[in-house]
């Protein structure tokens, strides 16, 4: 499977290349920027940066594989509720309850994806939104177990601030190699030929179902993992979190980011978050200049950023369909013939 | 036990519901029949539609109904501009692109509609607001009526307009073989943005039928999209009347399952269903055409 995919030549091979130098230095950056944007509330963006990399890698993963789903909330719930009522009611420590989190998800990512292997991208599409509207359903249906109805408090994973933001970013690296050797390995070249033509890729002897199935468990693996952390973090848990909107938070990350690379969804996971967290700063601007041109409403800010994102996603799909990695490595490739070329004469 | 008055009840609830979706669905069809297009942000002209309907009224003070063929024009505007600007352009590529465009044009739908008219829940009021017919104990509005026959009105008009019409013709055409009808001198190109425009038309009519019926607001779009493409799936793509007759049971399903199991199952016993069908039949109850 994927195993062979990490031997320590292909580590040598990948630190020696570009794009392991610029993997270290992405890696760096973020081991030494709460040094630097020192304060409480920027290391909790960041540290919101590290955990939404993980579910927007998770569910980039199974796109490659050409499955996009609409119901991804769904796994980040189960994942974050796992955790915190197996820490709640049995006592199980939250470092390895994370983990049972993930499993657990990852199990029912299982039976989701047998039904979901035989279907084409919008029946999947449904069929993922509606197992996510099922999953709240039953989670307000049995509210004597989940207590989901009123949230309630999670334990302590790690302490909160510096701590939690270096065990998430940890927890982020490794997930995030995991998924590269994944997607670099025979099971993630599957994936893309699955994507791109699956009647071909099944000619040419590639069994589609069964690694269709693979994307889906592995994928749920994390997207699970990184919502018992997120419940942890948040240190409070409900209902909400299996909102649509969560659903398409990482999907709007990994298409803006770009589709199917390894770094799309960490650009587009920074990018989304700042675009949540930091930009409400100047809603009391716009609310100063725009507000009375929209009498209707009390907020104009929330509305104005929301119509931006919808704007740049609808831009970045028809003009960028490779995200903003594409983008990047565009201007690299420019400015490194650019100085290849002037170097020669 | 449900008593007849219930039952009574339960069935013209479905109906009336069941015909806004059928309207829906029937130009979520056509679009795709045609366009080979899955429009997810489809729900979105259906709360454009609503709202156009409310400010005609409300504003110039017209009849309610009269503001549904308003409204019809005004949407298909709209699914003109959102056809040319995002989904003309990503025609073809690959089939995730589709969802990405809706979800785009979703936030900005909701959002400009926010801003326009506030977030708050409006109704449309309607001249026949407290008349109501009364059979045995269950009193059944006239709006329901009305909706209902508005609903027959337009889908005969619809079915006369793609079977008996030149253009319907041209229509059908390019649904079986764009290629070969574009080589018998059809633009398909004018054909896909007539297409999109009468998609949205439909869904403009059912928005205003269902702000008369329900109250609504901004994000009422995204789950009667999912439930039309629900109701495609199982009464088969690219198929009218499979389209109308899945509404109309869709929507008596539906009311059943909040009458029986409460109103928190409402959604989910209709997404059950679907899977149910989909594991049994992963191409839909009546199979698939072309694609």
């Amino acid at each position: 499977m994927f195993t062979r995919a990490f031997t320590k030549d292909n580590f040598l091979k990948l630190l020696q290349s570009t794009k392991g130098r610029i993997a270290l230095v992405a890696i760096a950056v973020s081991l030494v920027i709460p040094f630097v944007l020192s304060d409480n509330y920027m290391i909790h963006v960041l540290t919101t940066v590290a955990i939404f990399i993980i579910y927007a890698s998770s569910w980039n993963l199974l796109a490659s594989s050409g499955q996009g789903s609409l119901g991804h909330a769904a796994f980040l719930g189960i994942g974050g509720f796992t955790s915190s009522l197996l820490a709640v009611n049995l006592g199980i420590p939250p470092i390895i309850g994370i983990f049972i989190g993930g499993v657990f998800s990852a199990a029912i990512g299982f039976l989701i994806g047998i039904t979901c292997v035989r279907l084409k991208a919008w029946f999947l599409a449904m069929v993922t939104f509606g197992f996510l509207v099922i999953a709240e359903t039953l989670f307000r249906h049995f509210d004597d177990y989940t207590h989901a109805k009123l949230g309630f408090r999670t334990p302590i994973l790690v302490p909160s601030g510096l701590p939690f933001y270096y065990f998430a970013v940890s927890i982020s690296i490794i997930s995030v190699t995991v998924m590269y050797f994944m997607m670099k390995s025979k099971m993630g070249l599957a994936f893309r030929a699955i994507h791109q033509n699956a009647t071909e890729a099944s000619m040419i002897g590639i069994n589609t179902a069964k690694y269709k199935l693979y994307a889906f468990v592995f994928s749920t693996f994390f997207a699970g993992l990184s919502g018992a952390i997120y419940a942890h973090f948040q240190r409070y848990i409900h209902i909400t979190v299996f909102t649509a909107d969560n659903s398409f938070k990482p999907l709007m990350m990994s298409v803006i980011g770009g589709l199917g690379t390894i770094e799309g969804p960490i650009i587009g996971s920074a990018i989304m978050v700042f675009i949540d967290d930091l930009l409400p700063n100047i809603d009391t601007f716009l609310n100063s200049v725009l507000g009375p041109l929209f009498p209707a409403i009390s907020s104009v800010g929330p509305s104005i950023r929301f119509i931006g994102l919808g704007v740049f996603l609808v831009i970045v799909v028809v003009f960028l369909p490779k995200g903003i990695s594409s983008l990047i490595r565009k201007i690299y490739r420019y400015v490194r013939t650019e100085l290849s070329e002037s170097e020669k004469p | 036990m449900i008593d007849a008055t219930s039952l009574m009840l339960t069935l013209m609830w479905g109906l009336a519901i069941g015909c806004i979706y059928v309207l829906l669905a029937t130009g979520l069809n056509l679009i795709f029949g045609v366009m080979k297009l899955v429009n997810f942000a489809h729900g979105e002209l259906l709360m454009v539609g609503a709202y156009v309907s409310y400010s005609v009224c409300t504003g110039l003070g017209v009849n309610a109904y009269i503001a549904v063929f308003v409204s019809m024009g005004i949407v298909a505007l709209v699914g003109l501009a959102v056809e040319r600007l995002a989904f003309r352009r990503i025609l073809g590529s690959d089939k995730l692109n589709e969802i990405f465009v809706s979800l785009g044009l979703i936030l900005i739908f909701d959002n400009v509609v926010a801003l326009v008219w506030g977030d708050k829940s409006k109704r449309i009021i309607s001249p026949f607001e407290n008349m109501s017919l009364q059979l045995g104990e269950a009193s059944i509005r006239f709006d329901w009526l009305i909706a209902l026959a508005f609903v027959v009105v337009i889908l005969v008009g619809l079915l006369f307009l793609v079977k008996k019409t030149k253009i319907g013709m041209a229509m059908r055409a390019t649904s079986q073989k764009s290629q070969a009808s574009m080589l018998m001198g059809i633009n398909i190109e004018h054909i896909y943005i007539f297409t999109f425009m009468l998609g949205a038309a439909l869904a403009g009519a059912a928005g205003s039928l269902y702000g008369i019926i329900f109250p609504f607001n901004p994000s009422i779009g995204a789950l009667p999209t999912i439930k039309a493409f629900a109701i495609i799936i199982m009464g088969g793509l690219g198929s009218i009347p499979g389209a109308i007759i899945g509404g109309l049971l869709y929507g008596i399903a539906e009311q059943s399952a909040v009458a029986v199991f409460g109103s928190t199952w409402r959604n989910a016993v209709a997404f059950s269903l679907l899977i149910i069908v989909l594991v049994l039949r992963p191409k839909g109850l009546f199979g698939e055409k072309g694609d």
